[in-house]
């Protein structure tokens, strides 16, 4: 059965929705805005076109009630972001009855249109739940009207070619918009996982970093140093602002921690910490991998960085083996000296098997690296490309 | 078409590039069928027979023209002329009957427009279309209102088209600011882990050489792999591959002789040297795309710590809250920048370590704001003669 490609770093999904949580907050204050102006306009001309005062009172209410839950659900989503996912349902749900109950109260074709509006509103989100829940809306609306409300459309000069090319071109027109809406959510997506996959490649580069450097210069790091000098710089800060070396205590569980002594008799010591304070204080640890040595290395890495304006809009930075500006060879050769460096590996990276290197290429975003022919010849021949291989490597390769 | 429809589905691993393709090719296949029901339709509208047929015959050339221009990658061209051409099929309707459904054109071209995600183009051709939608409303009101309408419907039609381009314009311009943030935040990150890179590199040499081992370019195993492997590809397209043999011979040349001096060779023709510019992202003794593509591969399968929700968080306020805490951890980060060897120096060695003013110049760089507060830069400049006296290197 063919696999739902994902991206080579399962970590990254959280990432991404955070992300879009992030973004969502503003989407949300956007929605609300043209929700109040469509509340303003209608009322006016309910007013203006003098409807009977309760039905535009029904009108204002709906209105009130989508921008009051919206505002609510805001306010929540501050303690807890699913809120801000509910208010997106909701509000869809809201506008799209609202729209509906306009359409049976005005009984005009000129309401009709509103729907548009109402998908428009929805589509702000760019979330793919909320465009199938908009898309079904929208369709069994328009069919509904269509089916058992014919009136609403009886134009004065109704003709068969006119009813055919209203149900044609109204389709057409979902059609469009659902394909537009997909596609524009799916982009917005590429950049949120590109984001994620560069922070989780980001932290499993500075591993590397630190185990290569490890390998090659032996662990360099003086703690002792560390804890003297820091020591003595705490002193002296102290004796700066007059007051007492509160700072003692930590410095002992910190370097009992880099010494690598067990919590459980830490909280003995230290009756007065809990094992969440200890949790704490190891990500401020400079030996190994813990963060603060991370921290420390990405702030040496930041120095002179020059990012040109052009290069924000430009598509180097996707890195793959299907470059539109190369030509078949090029990427022939790209993908098979990687594959080939993959089985070959080094003294650092021993070689990978081919289990491991077809599953990622073919189950995950690096398949959309590849060029779709050549992928396929790979797909299609997996085991051909093991023997080449095994065959010129000779007992060596995996 | 079956891996088109996968690539259409999996759009979200794709590249700009790819995506605009994509999205042109999709709007040619709605065009198609539009224009082909057009033609039935056409006998409806009012016009003369001979303008008819002239004006499908012009939407077919002109459907040519943007194939040709798909076929020789024309992208962005052919997306200019998908949307003219939706105005043009909008103008044919909407000057052809007063029916509803030629109303309908407008937001269908609108759509299409809005497609593309162009701020300029939708400024331009949505523009148009609204205002010609507005006199198209104006004018053809007996074939948008019903007998008994409300009053007033016309107005409606008008202020919802209206209501439409803004919504839409609002997301565009939304999305692109958005897009630009975030395209600035990905090559931001990318040029940081380029700089990781280049050390893994130089380290990785290292513990090669300490090993003995030949680089994998020159490694006779590795080329025969590659050059078996590349003809094998090369057979499945029913192509020479004598010629795939001949690209790989430059790419292993470009790393003895280096691509500078390849491209200054006047005895090598000039669309070899095209070949070696771009063979030159590839090349395995530099931090190239294909060093990094290597690096991320093999990542995958090291071992990593558990993820948990601050795993990308590098700023010192939110690995703790208390203040002693940062205080210690700003002398520790302090401490190992003046002391530890952090990248390379000028002469390509291993041997780099900040200098005070370089330290100086990071804590006042725009980047700092990502791992210190205000309040804690601050800290910094307040006890500068402290961290000077106590924590940087002594000369």
């Amino acid at each position: 059965m063919q696999r739902k490609k994902t991206y080579v770093f399962s970590e990254i999904e959280d990432y991404r929705e955070l992300l879009e949580i992030k973004h969502l907050r503003t989407k949300n204050n956007f929605v609300l805005s043209i929700i109040s102006l469509m509340m303003v306009i209608s009322v006016l001309y309910m007013f203006l076109a003098e409807f009977p005062l309760k039905q535009t009172i029904t009108i204002l209410v709906g209105f009130l009630l989508v921008i009051s839950s919206n505002i609510v659900e805001l306010a929540y989503g501050r303690e807890d972001s699913h809120f801000y996912k509910l208010n997106i349902y909701i509000t869809t749900l809201g506008i799209f009855s609202l729209t509906i109950g306009m359409i049976f109260l005005f009984q005009s074709p000129s309401t009709i249109t509103a729907l548009f509006i109402a998908y428009a509103i929805s589509a702000f989100y760019q979330d793919l739940k909320v465009l199938i829940l908009s898309n079904l809306l929208l369709l069994f609306t328009v069919i509904m009207i269509m089916l058992h409300f014919p009136e609403f459309l009886d134009f004065q000069n109704a003709t068969l070619e006119n009813q055919f090319g209203v149900a044609f071109f109204f389709l057409s027109f979902i059609t469009i918009l659902t394909i537009s809406s997909y596609i524009i959510v799916k982009q917005k997506r590429f950049f949120y996982n590109q984001i994620a996959l560069s922070k989780e490649t980001e932290f499993r580069n500075i591993d590397l970093l630190i185990d290569l450097r490890k390998q090659v210069m032996g662990e360099t790091l003086n703690i002792e140093e560390y804890y003297k000098k820091t020591a003595s710089f705490i002193d002296a800060f102290c004796i700066k602002i007059e007051t007492e070396n509160v700072f003692k205590e930590k410095l002992k569980i910190l370097e009992a921690l880099e010494k690598k002594t067990p919590v459980s008799v830490l909280i003995e010591q230290f009756p007065n910490y809990s094992k969440e304070d200890f949790f704490r204080l190891e990500a401020l640890l400079i030996s190994n991998h813990f963060k603060l040595r991370k921290v420390a290395i990405k702030i040496s890495h930041i120095l002179d960085l020059d990012i040109k304006k052009r290069e924000i809009f430009s598509e180097t930075h996707f890195k793959s083996f299907n470059h539109q500006s190369d030509n078949f060879e090029i990427k022939i050769i790209g993908f098979v000296l990687f594959y080939a460096a993959l089985k070959k590996g080094s003294t650092a990276m021993p070689g990978l098997s081919e289990d491991k290197i077809y599953d990622i290429l073919i189950n995950t975003d690096y398949y959309y690296y590849i060029d779709p022919r050549i992928i396929k010849v790979y797909k299609d021949n997996s085991e051909v490309f093991d023997e080449i291989v095994k065959d010129a490597f000779g007992k060596k390769a995996n | 078409m079956k891996d088109f429809f996968k690539r259409v589905f999996n759009t979200e691993f794709l590249p700009a590039s790819e995506v605009r393709k994509i999205k042109v090719m999709l709007v040619m296949a709605f065009l198609l069928v539009i224009t082909a029901v057009t033609i039935p339709f056409s006998i409806f509208l009012d016009y003369t027979l001979a303008v008819k047929i002239t004006v499908i015959v012009v939407l077919f050339i002109v459907y040519g023209i943007i194939i040709l221009l798909i076929k020789i990658n024309k992208i962005l061209p052919a997306i200019q002329i998908t949307m003219l051409y939706s105005i043009g099929l909008t103008l044919f309707y909407t000057q052809g009957t007063s029916s509803f459904y030629a109303y309908l054109f407008f937001y269908i071209s609108l759509t299409i427009i809005i497609f593309y995600q162009e701020l300029y183009s939708y400024l331009v051709y949505g523009t148009i279309l609204v205002v010609l939608g507005v006199f198209y409303t104006i004018t053809h009101q007996d074939g948008l209102i019903l007998l008994f309408d409300v009053s007033g419907s016309i107005y409606i039609y008008i202020v919802i088209l209206v209501l439409f381009y803004i919504i839409f314009f609002i997301q565009i311009l939304y999305t692109e600011k958005l897009y630009t943030d975030l395209n600035f935040e990905w090559v931001k990150m990318n040029k940081i882990i380029d700089k990781y890179q280049d050390d893994i590199l130089y380290y990785l040499d290292e513990i090669r050489k300490e090993a003995k081992e030949v680089p994998l370019y020159e490694d006779t195993d590795f080329q025969k792999a590659a050059d078996e492997l590349s003809v094998f590809i090369s057979e499945q397209f029913n192509e020479n591959g004598k010629e795939i043999t001949n690209v790989l011979d430059l790419y292993i040349y470009i790393h003895e002789k280096g691509l500078t001096k390849i491209l200054e060779n006047e005895e090598i023709s000039v669309s070899m040297k095209k070949i070696a510019n771009r063979l030159d992202k590839y090349l395995l003794n530099q931090r190239t795309e294909m060093f990094s593509m290597i690096i991320n591969f093999y990542s995958k399968f090291r071992e990593s710590e558990e993820y948990r929700d601050n795993r990308y968080d590098y700023s010192l306020n939110n690995l703790t809250k208390e203040t002693d805490e940062q205080i210690i951890a700003m002398a520790m980060i302090y401490q190992y920048l003046s002391n530890e060897i952090t990248g390379m120096d000028e002469w390509d060695q291993m041997k780099k370590v900040f200098s005070k003013e370089e330290i100086d110049a990071l804590f006042s760089s725009s980047e700092i704001v990502d791992f210190f507060t205000p309040g804690q830069i601050g800290f910094f400049k307040d006890n500068y003669d402290l961290f000077i006296q106590y924590l940087s290197k002594k000369e």
